[in-house]
């Protein structure tokens, strides 16, 4: 199957693009990856009249460890995270996340921002990045926002990005003391699968064996977007941890959880409810292995 | 609109006059007659399209020539040595890695690069390392035998 027709645009700057985005606004796609771009104008899903390539722009592909804070520009592929050491030593939720997408082949190209901006349920990076509770610099030509990427995703496909703005960093804080986080992808190969349900999850004690206090529990694929398990984080807070009390998280997960069951989303309703709790269960025991610095 | 793009392959400059929706595989197999590199799937899921770009083996299918622009590109066809065939080449013809033949050129290639950044990897490695190549004849098992004959 042959692509549509369009204009390529390969801009060597952010404002290059910004001002290429502002002028040809949903007429446009942006080139990231291109790992699901490519595929949704095979499909013919999509036409656009141009598609604007950013992973030549060398600004995007930075990696900057400032104290307290991690910066990785949007066009960073996920080979990188996946071998970053630095990046394995205190956010390695975040290399597995990297290290459960397609193959290594489609992780020399998929870039983590365009992992974000597709949008797509299953997608391996949002739920650790959310975990850590990452934020996104979103630019155009007036200037540029700082959102949540708790408040991102309004569904399958659909962001709060306008169509003029791009996607140009990830910002995710350093993980305190005494914090640790868990991913899990449930897929039926080790690569080059979509994800039946993927869960991380995130707590920081207070102090070595001491109450949880904070947690963020992340679920993917069932609902449109990947969504907290917000009522399962407050029943954490100010607990110590214990089997017991990550079985009710699980519980309590799988509440909120409203997963659709469809041969399309590869697995019953029922069977995914109960995944999401083995999986919270198990993701924040992984979490709370690494608070108390005990290695695999 | 078709605009002239500047790309060296195995060792050769080459200008070449691609459109805008044409991607890497076909500029490579058409324009460039090298054939060598297969079209498989065309999503990126299958690797028969594999080429090093920049020194990085990717899908060729799911990059546009005109993102090779100015770029280095290495295909099966620059394998090879002035000796004859790469040892890794030679290892899958030794190991009767080969059946029908059409993923092996991604194969060699993606093996390849594995062996270039970790010389001695271990089984899991090497299946990690072709984890984006599939091939429907041989099972792997003799695949994982050749690469782990040349990287004794």
């Amino acid at each position: 199957m042959s692509l549509p027709e369009f204009d390529f645009h390969a801009p060597g700057t952010v404002d290059e693009a910004c001002r290429m985005v502002a002028e040809y606004g949903d007429k446009a796609k942006i080139f990231a990856g291109g790992t699901d771009l490519m595929l949704d104008m095979r499909r013919k899903r999509i036409s656009p009249e141009h598609v604007i390539s950013i992973p030549q722009i060398e600004e995007l592909k930075t990696i900057d460890q400032a104290p307290g804070l991690l910066k990785i520009g949007a066009c960073v592929t996920v080979s990188r995270i996946v071998k970053s050491k630095e990046i394995g030593a205190k956010w390695g939720a975040l290399c597995a996340g990297g290290k459960a997408l397609g193959s290594c082949l489609v992780r020399n190209l998929a870039t983590v921002g365009g992992n974000l901006a597709s949008a797509r349920p299953a997608a391996d990076m949002p739920p650790p990045l959310m975990a850590y509770g990452a934020s996104l610099v979103l630019k155009n030509t007036s200037g540029e926002r700082v959102v949540s990427l708790d408040d991102f995703f309004k569904g399958t496909g659909v962001t709060v990005m306008t169509p003029d703005e791009i996607l140009t960093e990830i910002r995710i804080p350093e993980p305190p003391a005494h914090s640790g986080a868990g991913y899990f992808n449930l897929g039926i190969r080790n690569a080059c699968d979509i994800n039946i349900l993927n869960v991380a999850s995130y707590i920081a004690l207070d102090g070595p064996g001491g109450a949880v206090k904070s947690a963020r529990i992340v679920m993917g694929c069932v609902a449109p977007t990947h969504v907290r398990a917000l009522a399962a984080e407050s029943l954490l807070i100010g607990e110590k941890p214990s089997e017991a009390l990550f079985q009710s998280a699980g519980e309590a997960a799988m509440k909120a959880a409203t997963p659709r069951g469809s041969a399309y989303s590869r697995a019953s309703a029922e069977y995914k409810k109960d995944m999401v709790k083995e999986l919270t269960v198990r993701t924040l025991t992984m979490a709370y292995r690494e608070a108390m610095g005990l290695t695999a | 609109m078709k605009k002239l793009i500047r790309v060296t392959v195995n060792g050769v400059e080459y200008e070449v006059a691609v459109k805008p929706n044409q991607t890497l595989v076909d500029m490579i197999r058409y324009d460039l007659g090298l054939t060598g590199t297969k079209n498989g799937c065309g999503e990126g899921d299958c690797g028969a399209c594999t080429v090093i770009l920049d020194g990085t083996p990717v899908n060729s299918c799911l990059v546009l020539a005109m993102q090779a622009d100015g770029r280095t590109i290495t295909t099966i066809e620059g394998v090879e040595g002035k000796d004859g065939l790469h040892p890794l080449q030679q290892a899958f013809i030794e190991k009767g890695a080969i059946q029908c033949g059409f993923c092996t050129p991604g194969m060699v290639l993606s093996a390849k690069n594995l062996l270039d950044e970790n010389p001695h990897p271990t089984e899991d490695e090497i299946r990690e390392g072709i984890s984006g190549n599939l091939c429907r004849c041989t099972g792997y098992l003799q695949i994982i035998d050749a690469v782990k004959s040349v990287s004794k």
